[in-house]
C-alpha cells in the first residue's frame, strides 16, 4: 500500500511523520505548482472551488508518482467540503486510474472518531506505536505554526529582503527531517533567534493586518499566492487566523474556541453556516476590537459561506470604521494583479494612520 | 387594522408559500407578496448585493428592497436550517437573515424563525418546549410537565408540533395564544400538504401556485411528442424572469415537461441508492435522485439540467451526473447555467438544437 493525501499547508509533513511512524509506505504529493492547478482545473466543475481543483491535481500527480491509495477526509455539510471525495473518485476513475479511495467520515466532526475511523483501516498497527507516532506528529505540526506565526511578524522588520524567507525554508526543511522532540524544539528556538537578529528595521507608524477567510485559502501558500510574504514585504505585519494545530485543538475539544467565535459574531450572524464562514465573520469582530488596521479576507471562488461572510463583514467594516478588503481567488494566476490591490490597501491604510497622528 | 407581513418571491417561496400565507393569515396578518421578478428588482438586487452571490440570491435581495419600498411591517426571511433529519440546505439559507440585514439598511423588523429539523433527539425537542414556555411565562417544570404529556401522543404528532413551535414564535409577534397559533399551523400544513399534491399530479410549483391561490389554468392540448425532464432548483427555473421561462418555452417546442418536485419520495429515494454516499443536502439530493432515477427508467427523451452562475452545491451535483449520464450514454443530458444576463436567443438556440437532437434520436430508434 503506498498512500497519498492532498496537500494543505504543512499537513503533507504532519501526515508523513504519521504514516511512517506505523509503517506505512507513502507517496508525498509533488508540491503544488501551476501545472497541478491546470491538471485540476481541467479535470473539474469549473464551480468547483479552488481547493476542490488543487485537490484533483495533487492526487493525478501523486498517482502518476505510483501511489494506489488515497486518504481523504468527507464530512456532513453544509459545506461542500464533505461531498469532494465521492466526487474525485468519479473523476479520477474516469481518468483511467487503478487506485483505492479511504474516504473518512467522522460521524460528529470530532478527532477522536477520526483517528478510530481511520485506525480501523490498518489493522495490523498496534495501538500504542500508531498513538505515539500521532503525539509527535502534533508536535511538530505545532511547532510549524508556532515558526510560521513568529515569521509573520519579524518578517515586516527584516534588514534584508528575502532572508528571512530563505531561513524559514531552510528550517522547514530541518524540521520535516526531524526524528525526536528534543530535536523539533531545538530548531524552532534555532530559527527564531537567527529570525530576530536580522530584524531590527522600526518605522513610526508600524500597521497589523489579520488575514481572515477560508481555511484552505490560509494555509496553503501556492493558492494565495503568498499573500502573507507580499505583506510582509510591504512592511506590514500580518496576524493569519487559522492554523492547522487550532484547527485541531478545536475539533478535539469543541467547546471553547467556537463559543468564542459564537460570542464575537453576536448580532452579525448566529449560527455557524459551514466553511468558515461563522469564523470569518468572529475574527473580523475580533481583530477589529483589538484595533488592527486592516482585516483582508480571502476566499475561493463561488465559496458559499464565505460570500455570506463577505456581505457581512462590509457591514463590520462600517460599524466598526476598519477597512476591509475582499480577494477572491480562482485558477487565474497572475499575480500583479493581487500586488497592486495589496499596495493599494497598504498605502490607504497608512494615510488613515497618518490622519490620526496629525 | 391587522400587520402586513411581506414575503420575497423567491429562493423558498416556490416551496412553502402556502404554509406561510395560511399561517399568517391564520394569526390574523395580512400577507403581501413581493412582485413577479422584473429588470428592476434584478437590478436592485445585483446592486445591493455582493458581487459572488448566486442569481437567486441577487434576485431575493431585490425583492425584499421591492417589500421594503411597499411599506409592509415586517418581512419574513425565515433561517432555514434544515427541512428533513440529518439534511442541510445550502448555506446561504442558513445565513440568509443575517446577509440580508447586513445588505439593506433602514429594513422593518424582519421576522427570522429557525426552521431546523435537523436534530430529531428528545433533547433538542425539550430544550424547544422549554423555550417557547417561557416565552409564554410558564416555568420549566410546567413546560416539563406539558412536554412529556405531549410525547405520549403519536410519535407523528410530535414532529408536526415540533415545527409548530418554531412558529409559535413567530404567532406571539401578532399577540395570538398558543392555541391559536397551533391551530393556524396545522391549517397551514394541511395547505401545503394540498399544494404538494398539485405538484404530484404533474404540475410545476408556479402552476400548482396558481391553481391554490384559486386561479384557472389554461387547459393546455396535450399534443406533445417529447418528454423532457428539467431539473433543478424551484427558486431557478420557476422565476420566469431569470430562467428566461424555460419551461414555457420548452412546452411551445413540444415538449412535455417534468420537474423533480413532481416525482414521489420514494422515486427519488430509489435514484439515490445507487450513490455510495447521501448527499447531505436535502435539494440536492432530490437533484441526484431525480436525474438517476429518470437515467434508470429511461422515461424521458431527454434531461436538462438548470442551474444558476457559481451555485456552489451544485458544482458536486452537475459533475456526478453529467459523468454518470456519459457513462451510461443511454439518455441525452444538457446543463444550461442562468446569470444576470438576459440575451434569449442563446437559451433559444441552445433548446432548439437539444429538442432537434431529441427528435433525431426518436426517427433513428423508429427506423
Amino acid at each position: 500500500m503506498k498512500i497519498t493525501y492532498p496537500h494543505m499547508g504543512s499537513l503533507n509533513m504532519i501526515l508523513k511523520t504519521m504514516f511512517e511512524g506505523i509503517g506505512v509506505e507513502v507517496i508525498d504529493p509533488p508540491p503544488s505548482t501551476n501545472k497541478t492547478l491546470t491538471l485540476g482545473v481541467r479535470n473539474s466543475h469549473e464551480f468547483a472551488c479552488l481547493p476542490f481543483k488543487i485537490n484533483v491535481g495533487n492526487f493525478i500527480e501523486a498517482l502518476d508518482k505510483g501511489a494506489d491509495t488515497i486518504i481523504m477526509l468527507g464530512g456532513i455539510g453544509p459545506c461542500r467540503f464533505g461531498y469532494y471525495g465521492q466526487v474525485q473518485r468519479e473523476i479520477l476513475k474516469d481518468l483511467g486510474y487503478d487506485f483505492k479511495m479511504i474516504i473518512v467520515d467522522p460521524p460528529h466532526g470530532r478527532l477522536i472518531d477520526f483517528l478510530k475511523e481511520l485506525a480501523s483501516y490498518f489493522p495490523n498497527v498496534d495501538g500504542k506505536t500508531a498513538l505515539k507516532s500521532f503525539v509527535f506528529a502534533v508536535k511538530k505540526m505545532i511547532a510549524a505554526d508556532k515558526l510560521e506565526k513568529f515569521l509573520l511578524k519579524y518578517r515586516a522588520h527584516e534588514d534584508n529582503p528575502g532572508v528571512t524567507t530563505k531561513i524559514y525554508e531552510e528550517y522547514m526543511k530541518k524540521l520535516e527531517k526531524a526524528q525526536n522532540g528534543k530535536e523539533v524544539d531545538k530548531i524552532v528556538s534555532e530559527a527564531m533567534k537567527k529570525i530576530k537578529e536580522n530584524a531590527n528595521v522600526r518605522r513610526k507608524i508600524q500597521l497589523k493586518v489579520a488575514l481572515v477567510g477560508e481555511i484552505y485559502m490560509l494555509l496553503e501558500p501556492f493558492t494565495n499566492m503568498d499573500i502573507s510574504k507580499s505583506l510582509n514585504e510591504l512592511g506590514v505585519e500580518v496576524t493569519k487566523t487559522e492554523y492547522l494545530s487550532d484547527y485541531l485543538i478545536n475539533s478535539a475539544f469543541k467547546l471553547p474556541q467556537r463559543m468564542e467565535f459564537k460570542k464575537n459574531a453576536r448580532g452579525y450572524l448566529e449560527r455557524d453556516i459551514g466553511g468558515h464562514g461563522l469564523n470569518t465573520v468572529a475574527n473580523t469582530v475580533k481583530y477589529a476590537k483589538l484595533n488592527y488596521d486592516g482585516v483582508i479576507h480571502i476566499l475561493p471562488f463561488t465559496c458559499t459561506p464565505e460570500i455570506v461572510a463577505q456581505g457581512i463583514i462590509a457591514k463590520i467594516s462600517r460599524d466598526y470604521n476598519i477597512p476591509v478588503m475582499s480577494l477572491v481567488y480562482d485558477e487565474n494566476t497572475g499575480q500583479a494583479g493581487y500586488q497592486t490591490r495589496l499596495e493599494a490597501f497598504v498605502d490607504l491604510l497608512y494615510r488613515k494612520r497618518m490622519e490620526v497622528v496629525c | 387594522m391587522s400587520k402586513t407581513v411581506g414575503i420575497p418571491k423567491g429562493l423558498l417561496y416556490y416551496d412553502f408559500y402556502p404554509m406561510w400565507k395560511t399561517f399568517f393569515e391564520g394569526v390574523g396578518a395580512k400577507v403581501v407578496v413581493s412582485q413577479d421578478t422584473n429588470k428592476k428588482i434584478l437590478d436592485e438586487g445585483v446592486k445591493n448585493c455582493v458581487e459572488d452571490a448566486c442569481l437567486p440570491v441577487k434576485t431575493y435581495v431585490g425583492h425584499v428592497i421591492n417589500l421594503k419600498e411597499k411599506d409592509v411591517d415586517y418581512i419574513f426571511i425565515p433561517r432555514i436550517v434544515s427541512v428533513e433529519r440529518k439534511k442541510y440546505l445550502c448555506s446561504k439559507f442558513l445565513g440568509l437573515p443575517d446577509f440580508i440585514k447586513s445588505l439593506i439598511g433602514d429594513l422593518p423588523p424582519i421576522i427570522d424563525i429557525e426552521i431546523n429539523y435537523y436534530k430529531n433527539n428528545d433533547k433538542f425537542t425539550q430544550n424547544e418546549f422549554i423555550k417557547v414556555g417561557r416565552m409564554f411565562g410558564k416555568t420549566k417544570d410546567q413546560s416539563l410537565k406539558a412536554y412529556f404529556k405531549a410525547t405520549h401522543q403519536q410519535k407523528k404528532f410530535e414532529s408536526l408540533l415540533k415545527e409548530g413551535l418554531t412558529n409559535l414564535e413567530v404567532g406571539r409577534m401578532f399577540g395570538k395564544t398558543k392555541d391559536q397559533s397551533l391551530k393556524a399551523y396545522f391549517k397551514a400544513t394541511h395547505q401545503q400538504k394540498k399544494f404538494e399534491s398539485l405538484l404530484k399530479e404533474g404540475l410545476t410549483n408556479l402552476e400548482a401556485l396558481k391553481v391554490w391561490e384559486g386561479k384557472n389554468l389554461v387547459k393546455e392540448e396535450s399534443n406533445y411528442d417529447l418528454k423532457i425532464a428539467v431539473i433543478a432548483h424551484p427558486y431557478d427555473i420557476m422565476d420566469e424572469y431569470i430562467s428566461m421561462g424555460i419551461i414555457e418555452k420548452l412546452k411551445n417546442m413540444g415538449a412535455q415537461v417534468y420537474t423533480m418536485e413532481m416525482l414521489e419520495r420514494d422515486l427519488i429515494l430509489e435514484g439515490v441508492s445507487m450513490l455510495s454516499k447521501e448527499m447531505f443536502w436535502n435539494y440536492e439530493r432530490d437533484i441526484l435522485g431525480a436525474g438517476l432515477y429518470f437515467l434508470k427508467q429511461k422515461n424521458v427523451d431527454g434531461v436538462i439540467m438548470v442551474s444558476a452562475f457559481g451555485c456552489g452545491p451544485n458544482s458536486m451535483t452537475e459533475e456526478l451526473l453529467e459523468r454518470i449520464y456519459k457513462r451510461e450514454k443511454e439518455v441525452p443530458f444538457m446543463l444550461i447555467t442562468i446569470d444576470e444576463h438576459s440575451g434569449e436567443a442563446g437559451i433559444m438556440t441552445r433548446l432548439e438544437a437539444f429538442t432537434d437532437l431529441l427528435r433525431f434520436n426518436k426517427k433513428a430508434v423508429m427506423v
